[in-house]
């Protein structure tokens, strides 16, 4: 063997390391660049903002306030995710299955719920309902009628359990259809039942496709949350409110409100990233 | 009907819409019997094999297979009460492997193996690891027993898909064109393993249009054309003396290179 067919092989190799090492440079210094621009779109925000006569003394004083009602935000928008996904996952199977009834329930919950204001919804579950609540007392079931009166909270985590499931029921109904049709063939041809083949083979494969897209309803509804503000529940739009007319320092309050809500997507979406990463363990070459 | 006969098709019907895709197709299948169903493509072999495991609910005729009969009347509605039942008897009985393998692409290889007998068998873990392993090894996959199949090739995807069939200890095995969506240097090794099981005694339904495997493997070659039974016979019969021309075509093309 003479010392050339030797050696190729290393400056092959060479040759490759040297240009995975410099596809990372230029990757590495593409994102600092872009972490700059973000920076600089900060401070020009910042500055202009200081020009104007914006206290930041203030906002810093009032921060606290608003982690107050953070923790309402995420409570009310963590628990109603949990229940519309309840309802997503009943509803796309209903809309799916062949039962005229299950198909027609859903359909019209579907196409009623995503049909109306989610400000409506609100009003009607938290002042509407309170009225035929007093209509069944007066008509001799009090105790029926007291269930259809609800404070703040849970009508708000009702109303956007409600308006959230109706659309997650089409984005759940396109997940399960997504799944090749030999999936449910071979499962079926092994003897699984049907509620075996959606729980073991198609539910698992079909969440992963999901995940992203309950992610960004997760995130979304984070910020429609706002609107459970006006029933008066202490969440972060409310309170900023409260104290921007207090103080009459509406966009400190507001500036100080939104940057809250950032925060919170922002770490959702890591959470969402690195659940996704999980989620694809066996799709990975 | 002899005593040993596994699968007993008779008078089967199957219609598509206003397609009539079999034409009171009859057919019997004696235990540890090979028989490879030939055909041109539309003939209806598929839809014969899929009918056997009620993955396509036949229009009329009757299935029996081990001794588990379901009969059904020409308006596509099953005669008896226990329908379902009988349908899960009998899928219990039967092994399907399919052209697209339909692996679990969430569950490792092993895991695929044992969703079967530990989902539909209820059986302990320990048990289900012990069986899948078996049969794993049987089909020469138990070194990518923990890969998930999008990292096995087609032709090793189909060897754990063959597993996964066996695992649940079928009285008969279906194989759907199982080489047909392969590359073909993939080809030899799932006919190999196909092989191995006829040699092992196992009842096996094959539709293929490997002409090679049926000539060497099956005791016995049913032709299909337009959703009928044309011929059938021991191999040597069918591919050197076919009496029907649209077989005589068939073989024709076979020899001629035209079909595999």
């Amino acid at each position: 063997m003479d010392s050339e067919s030797l050696t190729q092989p290393d400056v092959q190799q060479e040759m490759g390391i040297a240009l995975v090492a410099l596809q990372r440079r230029n990757k590495t210094i593409q994102q600092i660049k872009i972490a700059g621009v973000w920076v600089a779109l900060v401070a020009v925000l910042t500055g202009g903002l200081l020009l104007l006569h914006i206290e930041p003394g203030y906002m810093l004083q009032h921060y606290n306030i608003i982690l107050q009602g953070a923790w309402t935000t995420i409570y009310v928008s963590f628990v109603s995710i949990l229940i519309a996904t309840a309802i997503a996952l009943a509803g796309s199977i209903a809309r799916l299955s062949s039962n005229s009834i299950a198909q027609g329930v859903s359909g019209f919950y579907v196409s009623l719920l995503r049909g109306t204001p989610l400000l409506i919804q609100i009003y009607v579950i938290y002042l509407g309902l309170p009225q035929i609540g007093q209509q069944l007392t007066e008509l001799g079931f009090p105790t029926i009628g007291r269930m259809f009166i609800l404070d703040a909270i849970p009508a708000g985590i009702l109303a956007l359990s409600l308006n959230y499931g109706a659309y997650m029921t089409e984005i759940f109904r396109a997940g399960l259809q997504s799944i090749s049709h030999g999936q449910r063939e071979a499962a079926i041809a092994l003897g699984m039942t049907p509620w075996q083949v959606m729980r073991r083979v198609i539910l698992p494969q079909a969440i992963r496709i999901i995940i992203p897209d309950v992610g960004n309803q997760f995130i979304a509804m984070q910020k429609d949350s706002a609107l459970v503000s006006v029933m008066g529940v202490w969440e972060i739009t409310y309170l900023a409110n409260r104290y921007a007319r207090r103080d009459s320092k509406y966009m400190e309050m507001f500036l100080v409100g939104a940057a809250a809500y950032w925060i919170l997507t922002i770490i959702s979406s890591w959470l969402q990233g690195r659940l996704e990463k999980r989620m694809g363990r066996a799709y990975e070459r | 009907m002899s005593a040993d006969t596994i699968v007993r098709v008779s008078d089967l019907h199957k219609w598509f819409g206003m397609l009539h895709v079999l034409r009171s197709v009859s057919l019997e299948v004696r235990l540890r019997e090979v028989v490879c169903i030939i055909g041109r493509s539309g003939s209806g072999k598929s839809t014969l094999l899929r009918c056997i495991n009620f993955l396509e609910e036949p229009s009329h005729g009757m299935i029996e297979v081990d001794k588990v009969k379901v009969e059904t009347n020409g308006k596509g509605i099953s005669t008896k009460k226990n329908h379902r039942q009988l349908i899960h008897d009998i899928r219990l009985q039967t092994g399907m492997v399919f052209q697209e393998f339909n692996l679990f692409p969430h569950r490792t290889a092993l895991e695929n193996v044992m969703e079967g007998p530990i989902t539909v068998k209820g059986m302990n873990k320990a048990d289900a690891v012990r069986i899948a392993e078996f049969n794993l090894d049987r089909v020469g996959m138990l070194f990518k027993k923990d890969e998930y199949p999008l990292r096995l090739s087609g032709g090793q995807k189909q060897r754990v898909a063959i597993a996964r069939a066996l695992a649940m200890e079928p009285k008969v095995m279906l194989f759907d064109e199982p080489t047909s969506a392969l590359d073909p240097e993939l080809i030899g090794e799932v006919l190999n393993v196909m092989k191995n099981l006829a040699k092992e005694g196992m009842t096996m339904l094959v539709v293929t249009h490997e002409m090679g495997f049926a000539r060497e493997v099956a005791d016995r070659v049913v032709v299909m054309a337009d959703g009928e039974i044309i011929e059938q016979g021991v191999p040597a019969d069918v591919f050197n003396s076919p009496q029907d021309a649209r077989t005589q075509a068939l073989i024709e093309r076979y020899h001629s290179g035209g079909a595999r």
